[in-house]
């Protein structure tokens, strides 16, 4: 399998000099500057060149096998001479190679380089002074895993029947001689009769006409086929049936097909296939109208949502049977707007999250951190949201207090730590029994080291993000000697968190690309506690992006967690012009905890989330540069629910005094006691009251 | 008359620095004329907007083409960025392990040689991450101590040394290799036994103790940088809880001598002559200058501001230049040291808790002006 070629890599010496090295040899000839500045190579002129040749310069090998690889340094003469050179391996967990003898070793299939290396050997100051870069021989093998030989091709056929004027969808399976899945398969499908049964484009089985086929599947070397015996397609009526007779658009209409023979008998076995067609409302024509799509799990369930008013029409399908039916869906009507109440401005850094709570004293209070500054926590006296009024700041070692928590009790603050003068960072625990004076009681770092980003306290424990790959449970009861009596960590080769929020015993937290983990602290459905975290559901989604989780249970029994990202592909701009971040929230459906799915998104174009809050019916996002926004999640979710009309409001938080001006950058919401209180990035605390 | 200027231009010293402000994930790019620092260039750095990445240690490509910078908080693992010198744009990245924090290109293998310092509290050992900088590949990572800090190579770039802050141990690796092939135990001279003893905090003074000691540990020297002599077979090793620097013989591999110091030694640099060390004293706000012929302090120099943390030396000896942290919404600094007269002859305020440095090779000089 080796291909054994020599290649010649050429290497130039830089020879020529700048016009400004011209004037520094002038300057050295009467003596003014130090030698290194005569001459600055800069121009590269054609010179001869040593080089290297290495044997092979392309290698193909299977899995397991190993190879010599050669490489000779080539002189200035073109004679071989001594170079002490070395193999380096760009994917050292793919394939393997002998720094010094250059013995390769397969171990993944996949397209990889081995890199060679010269060894230079003269000695300078430091690097720093170094002025005459030397020419290093270097060249790349570039190495062709193929993967273990197809052991085993299974075909999967359909369950169901096969029956003229329906599709079947077939699938197959290569593994290896290891039992290892071949996903890197190519397929061939073949039929024996086209006129029975034809591949399409999609590698579907179309089937014509009653008759007799075998399909056959083909790779590497290896064929697998079914015979199939298609028939007459015994459908003579179908109906078609849906569950709401006057949808708005964002309702979920189920529809159900039941399939019947001329003599009237139900059949189960037929393939039906539904879709629709829409006439909106919409002059101007619009680009998505609705999405339909099967209910997993379900024979002949499909269920469809509307995100435009329109007239509606259904077609299921088997043969040449039709049914037919419409809907005409209304305009979901839930727009109301945000009042502004209050705003209490921090104008001189960015501010992060807020806590609101009712203090001991009954009169209500809101915690505010900041960031990238000086390490204070702003405490307000909310009561009148009209007339918020800073009432103490506390500062701690920390450059952010990225998050801010008040227990149920209203008696204890933790404020999260970040940017340390000595590092250590960690969690401050406050006593806000009297939040006008309030008292640190004390510190924990204890492996909470790299930064704390979020916190959230559950009695009197405290989650906090440790290393950025878990959360540690630290007991709280002493305020004065807080100790980690667990900690919870995604079973993942690099595990990433971002937050945690803990809610009837459940800790739910967002994990970056591990998604959102579901995991008993005290619920007691899998026997876990804080000193023993046991998870119960996970999600991940393909972004990568999960930033932040909120679950809520709606009247139906539906148990979903809204799951938002984060996201700044456009980049940062942390004075002087807005930020564009990018992403939306997630709908995960985890009522069947073993088996979660994502069956809605709320997608504003052209900006990005943060964090939410959901309060019965309604979710309040932080959705930075798109400000503040309310939107109705009542019922069943599917689809954008920003093109459902399902947005009740909006509310852009200009500043035109604010730290970057007429920046909105909404971070955090919360409601209390009727109004919405949320904390602008730019802009520090606000205060609006939803109008519907 | 144009002449007599562009030879009076051509004859100040033209310094090109970079700098990295940690807490605003910012590196600066200062340009220094013999006289006065200036702030030519302000690279934002990171991935997150609204997190703090902390962008930590800084290095420039032998040919000054191209300067890399370790971002030390990840997901969770830290980057390594590639930054083209002159336009400063973004040219390549990969992933490290957790907190990538110093180093350094080996003239030797070309390799980049980064400790990756993960300071999070746990005390396993870590890592230095070797990465072929040509296509930004990590290569390999070194099991070596616990926080390993100090990324240094030989002058011949063969040999790889760090520190395991939390292990008191100096480690030697083979650059090609990429082994570890030697350790010594560093001891604060007063026979309390390596690594084992209680630290008790005697050290820790306000805003000095080493980067994230955790509140148990058993370090007691916590050695934070080693410096190899440019050209005798020695190193110097700052031992930041036991406020000295040890030479370590490495032929021998026995610690030689031992030089007190103000408190909390942290990083250090020795000239290209040979003949002096300049540490930071992280917690006396202030910078050592070490005779190494004599042993002696020949002068101790106030900083511009709290927490002194990296230094990088001119080639021709001359000039120190040291980046301080200071605290909370302080900004840090940069302030020029002339190692002839040892006073402080400029200073200038960058971005928040001020830490990494490095020096453009002249060779990149021509990218001043653009």
């Amino acid at each position: 399998m080796t291909k054994p070629l020599f290649l010649t890599l050429t290497l130039r010496l830089s020879m020529g000099l700048l016009a400004s090295g011209l004037l520094s040899i002038g300057l050295l000839s009467i003596g003014l500057l130090p030698a290194t500045a005569t001459a600055i190579p800069q121009v590269a002129d054609e010179a001869p060149a040593r080089t290297l040749r290495l044997d092979p310069v392309e290698i193909t090998l299977g899995v397991g096998e190993s190879v010599q690889l050669t490489a000779q340094a080539i002189g200035l003469d073109g004679e071989p001479e001594e170079a002490e050179l070395g193999f380096f391996s760009r994917s050292r967990k793919s394939v393997s190679v002998g720094r010094t003898d250059g013995l390769l070793t397969a171990m993944k299939p996949g397209s990889f380089e081995v890199i060679v290396r010269e060894r230079l050997k003269e000695s300078a100051a430091t690097q720093e002074g170094e002025t005459e870069p030397k020419v290093r021989l270097s060249g790349v093998i570039k190495v062709t895993v193929l993967a273990r030989p197809l052991e085993k091709l299974e075909l999967v056929a359909p369950s169901h029947g096969f029956y003229a004027g329906t599709v079947a969808a077939f699938s197959a399976t290569g593994t290896d001689i290891s039992g290892a899945v071949r996903d890197d398969l190519k397929l061939e499908w073949t039929s024996s009769d086209p006129s029975v049964a034809s591949i399409d484009a999609f590698g579907e089985l179309v089937l014509h006409r009653a008759g007799a086929a075998s399909v056959t599947v083909a790779a590497e070397e290896m064929t697998q086929s079914m015979e199939l015996s298609v028939v007459e397609n015994p459908v003579a009526r179908l109906e078609l049936a849906g569950d709401l007779d006057a949808p708005r658009t964002g309702d979920v209409i189920h529809w159900e097909v039941a399939a019947f023979d001329a003599g009237g008998a139900a059949l189960d076995d037929v393939p039906v296939e539904v879709t629709f067609m829409a006439r909106t409302e919409d002059t101007l024509g619009a680009a998505s109208s609705g999405q339909i799509e099967r209910i997993p799990g379900a024979n002949r369930g499909w269920r469809f949502v509307a995100d435009q008013p329109g007239r509606y029409t259904f077609y299921a399908t088997s043969g040449n049977a039709v049914a037919r039916s419409q809907i005409t869906v209304e305009a979901r009507n839930v727009t109301g707007s945000f009042k502004m109440v209050g705003h209490a401005p921090v104008r001189d850094t960015h501010t992060s999250d807020l806590w609101v709570w009712e203090g001991v004293d009954g009169r209500d209070y809101a915690v505010t951190g900041t960031w990238g500054a000086n390490g204070d926590a702003h405490f307000w006296d909310v009561t009148d949201p009209a007339s918020m009024e800073r009432i103490a700041t506390v500062n701690i070692d920390a450059r952010t207090v990225n998050d801010v928590k008040v227990s149920a009790d209203g008696r204890t603050c933790i404020l999260s730590r970040e940017g340390a003068s000595n590092r250590k960072n960690g969690i401050v625990v406050v006593d806000v029994t009297d939040p006008r004076n309030p008292e640190i009681k004390s510190g924990f770092d204890d492996e909470l080291t790299g930064g704390v980003h979020n916190v959230f306290i559950d009695g009197n424990k405290v989650y906090a993000l440790s290393a950025g790959a878990r959360y540690d449970a630290i007991d709280i009861a002493d305020r004065g000697a807080p100790k980690r009596v667990g900690s919870y960590k995604v079973n993942a080769p690099s595990p990433s968190i971002h937050d945690v929020w803990v809610e009837d015993g459940l800790a739910y937290s967002s994990n970056w690309s591990d998604g959102v983990h579901i995991v008993d602290v005290g619920n007691g459905m899998a026997g876990g506690s804080p000193s023993n975290p046991v998870k119960v559901a996970d999600y991940a989604y393909p972004s990568g992006w999960n930033h932040a989780a909120f679950p809520f249970r709606q009247p139906s029994g539906r148990f979903y967690v809204a799951a938002g990202d984060e996201a700044f592909p456009l980049g940062l701009n942390l004075t002087g012009k807005p930020t564009y971040p990018r992403g939306w929230i997630h709908f995960i459906d985890f009522t069947d905890l073993d088996n979660p799915s994502e069956t809605a998104r709320y997608q504003v174009p052209e900006a990005g989330t943060h964090n939410m809050w959901i309060d019965g019916d309604v979710m309040y996002v932080a959705y930075y540069n798109a400000g503040l926004r309310a939107v109705d999640v009542s019922g069943e979710l599917m689809g954008n629910l920003y093109d459902q009309g399902r947005e009740i409001a909006w509310f852009l938080t200009d500043d035109p005094e604010g730290y970057v001006k007429n920046a909105p950058m909404v971070w955090g919401p919360q409601p209390h006691k009727g109004h919405l209180f949320f904390s602008d990035w730019n802009s520090g605390l606000w205060a609006v009251k939803l109008e519907r | 008359m144009l002449t007599v200027l562009a030879l009076a231009a051509a004859l100040l010293p033209q310094e090109r620095l970079l700098v990295a402000a940690e807490s605003a994930d910012q590196v600066y790019e200062l340009s220094f004329d013999g006289k006065a620092l200036a702030i030519e260039n302000v690279i934002e750095v990171g991935y997150q907007a609204t997190e703090i990445e902390g962008p930590h240690g800084l290095t420039v490509a032998p040919d000054g083409r191209h300067w890399y910078v370790s971002i030390a908080h990840g997901k969770p693992n830290g980057l390594l960025y590639k930054y083209a010198t002159g336009t400063n744009r973004l040219v390549g990245e990969t992933e490290l392990g957790l907190f990538p924090a110093t180093m350094q290109i080996s003239k030797d293998t070309g390799f980049l040689y980064c400790v990756n310092f993960d300071l999070h509290g746990d005390m396993t050992p870590s890592t230095v991450s070797v990465v072929d900088v040509d296509g930004m590949f990590e290569l390999e990572q070194i099991v070596t101590g616990s926080m390993p800090h100090g990324s240094r190579l030989s002058a011949d770039g063969a040999r790889h040394f760090s520190c395991a802050m939390m292990s008191d141990e100096l480690i030697e690796v083979d650059a090609v290799s990429m082994e570890v092939v030697r350790r010594l135990a560093l001891t604060d001279g007063t026979g309390r036994p390596t690594g084992g003893g209680d630290h008790g905090g005697a050290e820790e003074a306000e805003a000095t103790e080493e980067d994230a000691a955790p509140a148990v540990h058993n370090a007691i020297c916590k050695p934070t940088w080693v410096q190899p002599h440019p050209t005798l077979p020695v190193a110097f090793v700052a031992l930041n809880g036991a406020h000295q620097v040890v030479e370590v013989d490495l032929n021998s591999w026995e610690i030689k001598r031992r030089f007190p110091t103000g408190r909390a030694p942290y990083n250090l640099d020795v000239t290209p002559d040979g003949k002096r060390l300049v540490i930071t004293y992280k917690g006396a706000q202030s910078v050592g200058v070490i005779d190494i012929a004599t042993g002696e302090e020949v002068a101790r120099i106030p900083t511009s501001r709290r927490i002194p943390h990296g230094v990088v030396l001119t080639p021709d000896s001359r000039f120190a230049f040291i980046t301080c942290e200071d605290k909370g919404a302080t900004p840090g600094s940069v302030d020029a040291i002339d190692l002839a007269s040892l006073k402080q002859v400029s200073t200038v305020d960058v971005g928040l808790q001020a830490g990494g440095i490095a020096l453009f090779p002249s060779s990149a000089k021509p990218y001043l002006n653009r």
